[in-house]
């Protein structure tokens, strides 16, 4: 700028602009449309911090290393250079040298007529972008790249977002009707469906994997699943899940729609559950975390952290920690995930044809899980007697509480007697031990 | 090349375990719930009585 430093406008293209765009729909959608801005609002911002050139929130530094030994022959790059991934970082007699990501160049370690090693650092570069660190190891430079590495790679943040979740779960409508379990693991039909559907489109077993769980519609999941299994997608499959959660009203509706007869929409549910004992609730986190956690090991930390904070809640002994993880620590651990989660999001990794499949997939994903829950619930009203109105099944895909207000919503609408609220609820927290038993599973025999 | 045989183990059995377990918890909720209601009309009688 004005000669005295190197101003971002310099390195500004069409992808930031349009990022800033995107950046612009999401913070528009959270405060003009309301729709979940506690999630939207910040990864919003992330974008657009990522986005700004230079800014360097985001940044990596990586050390480029030669896969053989040889003679170099030419550097074809300079210091402060931007690149592609792919693009020749030096000719050696023996090869070429490529960068394994996209960036710009720190410094440069050889120079023409050196003898290199196999492993020898031939550049050192500075890149946003997220690389599995046990092939190319990076060490974070920037704020959000710290808080990305350390609290989402290292799988930290998203456990214990799900602690508070625990915190703030209501187990009662599930435990009242012990049914609506089936209608969430109906829903994550949607996982797998989308899982297949990844595969057919090219992705790879562990990148199939985590498009899948955003059919799961619990964000830490996919977070989680995606930063183990497939951390070069996890900008695209973390927005996907927490747009599409925020969309919930606008995606289910149609396909609840289209399963359903005007009828069976107006079923009457009473609106009265059975009154749990408290220690129903005190017992069903201690149970459930050793069955589930005894048959998927790997679900430990989620439904570890979901049950312990749930246990918070119930056991009434405990009322600071319940409150700390409903109300501030939740509040603290969305800021770090949601504006790190966005800012995972530069031109270069998001504007991707590969990020566009993961976004309809996506789609796919909570369509699928909706219909399966909704199909289900069908299917049981063919054995029972007290018949339950089909569309709780829709609340099974998680999206808590979202998903069940849709159902409450549109239940009024077709009978104004019926109060559905409390009965989906039990689907829809189903959905949420559902999807993390099905992250654990994928962690189980993939990761 | 997609691996088929890792994929239907992943998809079959994923889906399929991810049902078998809530169906357990299911199980064990109704149980659990069915113990404790009986437990606690057991108890209000034997209040009543004294």
């Amino acid at each position: 700028m004005f000669g005295l430093l190197e101003s971002g406008f310099q390195q500004f293209c069409w992808g930031n602009a349009l990022m800033l765009v995107i950046a612009g729909v999401l913070i528009y959608l959270g405060i003009a449309k309301k729709m979940e801005p506690l999630l939207l609002i910040p990864i919003g911002f992330g974008i657009l911090l990522v986005n700004l050139p230079l800014g360097g929130v985001m940044d990596y530094r990586l050390e480029v290393r030669s896969l053989e030994a040889g003679n170099v022959v030419e550097v074809q790059m300079q210091e402060g250079e931007r690149f592609k991934e792919g693009n020749i970082i030096c000719q050696l007699d023996s090869g070429e040298i490529e960068a394994p990501v996209h960036g710009r160049v720190e410094a440069v370690k050889v120079s023409p007529g050196q003898h290199i090693e196999a492993g020898d650092v031939v550049a050192s570069i500075i890149t946003t972008a997220q690389t599995n660190q046990s092939e190319l190891p990076t060490e974070p430079l920037g704020l959000l790249s710290r808080i990305f590495k350390f609290g989402i790679m290292w799988q930290i943040i998203p456990p214990l977002i799900f602690l508070c979740l625990g915190a703030l779960t209501d187990f009662g409508p599930m435990l009242a009707n012990p049914r609506t379990l089936f209608l969430g693991a109906a829903a994550q039909f949607g996982v797998y469906f989308a899982f297949f559907a990844a595969l057919l489109c090219g992705f790879t077993i562990p990148e199939a994997c985590s498009i899948g769980i955003i059919g799961g519609a619990e964000g830490p999941t996919t977070v989680y699943v995606t930063s183990i299994l497939a951390p070069h997608i996890i900008g695209a499959t973390a927005v996907a899940c927490y747009s599409y959660m925020a969309l919930v009203p606008i995606i289910q509706p149609p396909i609840i729609r289209l399963l359903t007869s005007k009828k069976e929409r107006a079923i009457y549910m009473k609106p009265q559950l059975r009154e749990v004992a408290q220690l129903e609730k005190i017992l069903f986190p201690i149970i459930s975390a050793v069955i589930v956690i005894l048959l998927v090991p790997m679900s430990a930390p989620l439904i570890g952290c979901f049950m312990v904070g749930n246990l918070f809640r119930e056991s009434g002994v405990v009322e600071r920690l319940s409150t700390t993880a409903q109300t501030s620590l939740i509040d603290i651990l969305t800021i770090f995930l949601t504006l790190s989660i966005g800012a995972s999001m530069p031109a270069e990794n998001f504007l991707l044809p590969k990020t566009l499949l993961v976004l309809i997939l996506g789609v796919v994903a909570f369509a699928t899980a909706t219909a399966a829950g909704v199909i289900l619930a069908k299917i049981m009203n063919l054995f029972s007697k007290e018949k339950i109105n089909p569309m709780i099944g829709a609340a099974g895909v998680s999206a808590v509480p979202m998903a069940a207000r849709v159902v409450q919503i549109m239940g009024q609408k077709e009978n104004p007697r019926n109060f559905l609220l409390m009965h989906a609820m039990g689907p829809n927290v189903a959905g949420a031990i559902g999807a993390a038993i099905a992250g654990g599973v994928f962690l189980g025999i993939v990761g | 090349m997609i691996d088929w045989g890792l994929t239907a183990k992943i998809a079959g059995g994923g889906f399929g375990m991810v049902f078998i377990i809530l169906a357990i918890l299911a199980l064990v909720v109704w149980l659990v719930g069915l113990g404790v209601q009986r437990f606690s009309k057991g108890s209000s009688k034997s209040e009543e009585k004294r």
